[in-house]
């Protein structure tokens, strides 16, 4: 039943991946997008990492499409569709994509997959909660509120800029 | 959570959607007019395509929803386990909430969030 489910996922990131590369509507491009990201987040509900799924929806599939429309939407050519790539353009990217998952493939198939007998880390929100609050060994509280810090950084920046074209 | 719930989620999903669609489709009353296809049905006629070069405002909105999205993200691990940790999680929130109250301070005195 597993198998099933992994193979639509996988199925759909697929399609939907090829989609957005070869769609010639950048705004269809970002929405085919969205759909990998949803399937991705799937396929994290099937290893049970319930918290990486919802940060996959809320900020991939939620924030991030979002912006990327957003970014489309400021461009001034927004309804200029992508010309055909030529048979030149095409063959080189054939050939570097066969290469590509030729040097991938022959990473993963040199590895041999053995299970370790090790058990399974706890992942579920808690154990993050736990681990990005505490402050001794594997405490990760710093890094917790530097990330506030970082936001605050990226909200000035976005607004200076901003500001300054409105003005 | 398991496969089960993922199944259950994408029939029901799947029934929800489609059959509201197909339910609509057969029930709906349907008399084609020409008047009909048009953007509005009444006032000035449209002009020109709808594409077109979209505020700035937008994209600010837009990028300082993704930073109060990702904000929340980190508020739900804190908010299971407040109470297991007690008075340090607590200060810690306080902080965190502390410098993005800041961020949200800086753009209001800077009326980022006044539409114009």
């Amino acid at each position: 039943m597993g198998k099933i489910i992994f193979y639509i996922l996988a199925m759909a990131i697929l399609v939907f991946s090829v989609m957005t590369v070869t769609s010639r509507n950048i705004l269809r491009a970002a929405i085919y997008l969205l759909f990998v990201l949803m399937a991705t987040a799937g396929l994290y509900f099937m290893l049970n990492y319930n918290f990486l799924a919802a940060v996959q929806l809320t900020v991939y599939s939620g924030g991030v499409v979002v912006l990327i429309v957003f970014a489309v939407l400021l461009t001034a050519r927004m309804d200029h569709k992508l010309e055909a790539v030529g048979s030149l353009k095409s063959v080189a990217s054939i050939l570097l994509l066969l290469s590509g998952m030729g040097v991938v493939l022959w990473a993963i198939m040199g590895y041999s997959f053995v299970p370790n007998g090790m058990a399974e880390g706890a992942h579920d929100v808690k154990a993050v909660g736990m681990s990005l609050l505490s402050y001794g060994s594997y405490g990760y509280v710093l890094p917790f509120e530097v990330i506030s810090v970082l936001l605050l950084a990226s909200m000035i920046g976005a607004i200076m800029i901003a500001k300054r074209y409105t003005k | 959570m398991g496969n089960e719930a993922i199944i259950l989620f994408i029939i029901l999903g799947t029934l929800m959607v489609g059959g509201a669609v197909i339910f609509s489709y057969l029930v709906s009353p349907k008399v084609p007019q020409k008047m009909k296809e048009d953007t509005f049905e009444c006032g000035i006629e449209t002009q020109g395509s709808s594409r077109i070069q979209f505020k700035v405002g937008y994209y600010l909105f837009a990028i300082l929803f993704l930073i109060f999205d990702v904000e929340t993200i980190f508020i739900v691990p804190w908010a299971v386990v407040m109470k297991d940790l007690g008075m340090v999680a607590f200060v810690e929130i306080v902080i965190f909430f502390f410098i993005l109250g800041l961020g949200l301070l800086y753009a209001w005195k800077k009326d980022a969030l006044k539409w114009e």
